[in-house]
């Protein structure tokens, strides 16, 4: 029997409401807006209230696509990173450094955005960073 | 509590119990079976209110023969389960209920204690306060425009139906694409609003969850509590006070007002 309630936090925007993700048979079924958190206070907007659903979508991404020849193959992570390294080089090589440019998210973590910026600066050797909290 | 759980869950009594637990600083609905009834010390009694008889109504659907505990925090959860039954969502003999009730966490109480309203909103809308007497009080063109002030401000999450224990139903009229269009904020007003209302008639219980959830501090339980008062007044009627059907589960013989086409 696997039922429950996982408290999360909404990744579709900068919010970050904290939510319930409802478990009923090992199935995620619906999502609840967490009443204590101090983000929300025990309210949704229409997206966070449906995030059960993306999980579920037949349409999820659960691996890389790599755009060969115009379509879109599925491809493995470590094949997908390494390809992408190659091409970033061979811009670089080509173009400089700024010409590459990183958009990190409200929908990520402050480390998960710091790695990005450091990615940025030390290893492709560009000060173009954004981010969409301030589109 | 907790005895009376563990006991009720080892003796076969309930095969689930719907409870709280304090994780990381939230006391969150929480599931108590045999396979995790060492956990049943942990069992707390929420001061945050859920719809623990909702989420009975999911477990319920999946697998109908399974007994079901149910902690009733506050005396609204009993009303919701009385509705609940007279809909055939849950089936009264599969349910096991513990009485815990906090008078703090009542609903009625929480009417007791106005939150601070902004003086834009004293002027312009409706106060989470008020009785519907309140609202009778202004002048029919000031009842209109206070109640669409505070439509107009629907973000249209959905959260009054979602959160609400009694509603239910598979296919909802707020999602009906020629009553409320999708693609356009507000919604349709008041007719957004005023179809829920309608549907709450006979089933709502007052228990605030939607108040409590939408985002938009509309005072959606002012609007139900103007329902009730007709439920009462002209069906005699008082809902969730007993598990009896409510006077609009039944169909009448024919209709009488003309269809009218929707204009596009
Ligand atoms: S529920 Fe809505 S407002 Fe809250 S974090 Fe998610 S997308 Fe943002
Ligand atoms: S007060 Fe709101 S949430 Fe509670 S039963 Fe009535 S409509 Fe549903
Ligand atoms: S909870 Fe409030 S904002 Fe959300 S749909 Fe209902 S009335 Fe509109």
């Amino acid at each position: 029997m696997d039922y429950k309630f996982v408290p999360s936090v909404c990744p579709y925007c900068g919010t970050g409401c904290g939510v319930l993700f409802e478990v009923i048979d090992g199935k995620l079924v619906g999502t609840l807006p967490n009443k204590t958190h101090p983000v929300n206070e025990g309210k949704l907007c229409i997206k966070g209230w449906n995030m059960h659903e993306f999980v579920n979508s037949f349409m999820r991404l659960k691996q890389p696509l790599v755009k060969t020849f115009g379509r879109f193959m599925k491809t493995e992570w470590d094949e997908a990173i390494k390809i992408t390294a190659d091409r970033f080089k061979e811009i670089i090589e080509k173009h400089g450094p700024d010409s590459i440019g990183v958009l990190v998210s409200a929908k990520i973590t402050n480390e998960e955005n710091y790695l990005a910026q450091k990615f940025a600066r030390a290893v492709i050797g560009t000060n173009n960073v954004d981010h969409c909290a301030r589109l | 509590m907790q005895a009376q759980v563990e006991q009720w869950l080892k003796e076969g009594n309930v095969d689930i119990f719907i409870g709280y637990k304090n994780v990381d600083g939230h006391v969150i609905p929480h599931f108590f079976t045999n396979e995790n009834i060492d956990e049943v010390k942990d069992l707390v009694v929420g001061q945050a209110h859920y719809s623990l008889e909702k989420i009975a109504t999911k477990v319920a659907a999946d697998h109908p023969d399974m007994k079901i505990g149910i902690l009733l925090a506050r005396s609204c959860n009993q009303q919701a389960l009385h509705v609940l039954y007279g809909w055939n969502q849950l089936n009264p003999n599969q349910i096991q209920t513990i009485e815990a009730y906090e008078a703090s966490s009542d609903p009625a109480f929480d009417l007791e204690q106005p939150e601070p309203v902004s003086s834009y909103k004293q002027k312009m809308g409706l106060e989470k306060s008020m009785a519907p007497k309140d609202v009778e009080a202004f002048d029919q063109q000031q009842r209109f425009s206070r109640w669409m002030y505070e439509f107009s401000k629907c973000i249209k999450c959905y959260g009054c139906r979602n959160i609400c224990p009694v509603c239910f139903c598979k296919e909802c009229s707020l999602e009906h694409k020629d009553l409320v269009r999708a693609g356009n904020l507000p919604p349709e007003i008041p007719i957004f609003h005023l179809v829920r209302a309608v549907h709450m008639a006979g089933r709502c219980i007052d228990c605030g969850l939607c108040e409590e959830a939408c985002p938009a501090d509309i005072p959606l339980r002012l609007l139900y509590r103007k329902v009730d008062e007709i439920v009462v007044d002209v069906f005699d009627y008082e809902t969730g006070t007993s598990p009896d059907q409510s006077p609009f589960s039944v169909l009448g013989e024919k209709v009488v007002l003309d269809p009218v086409p929707i204009n596009e």
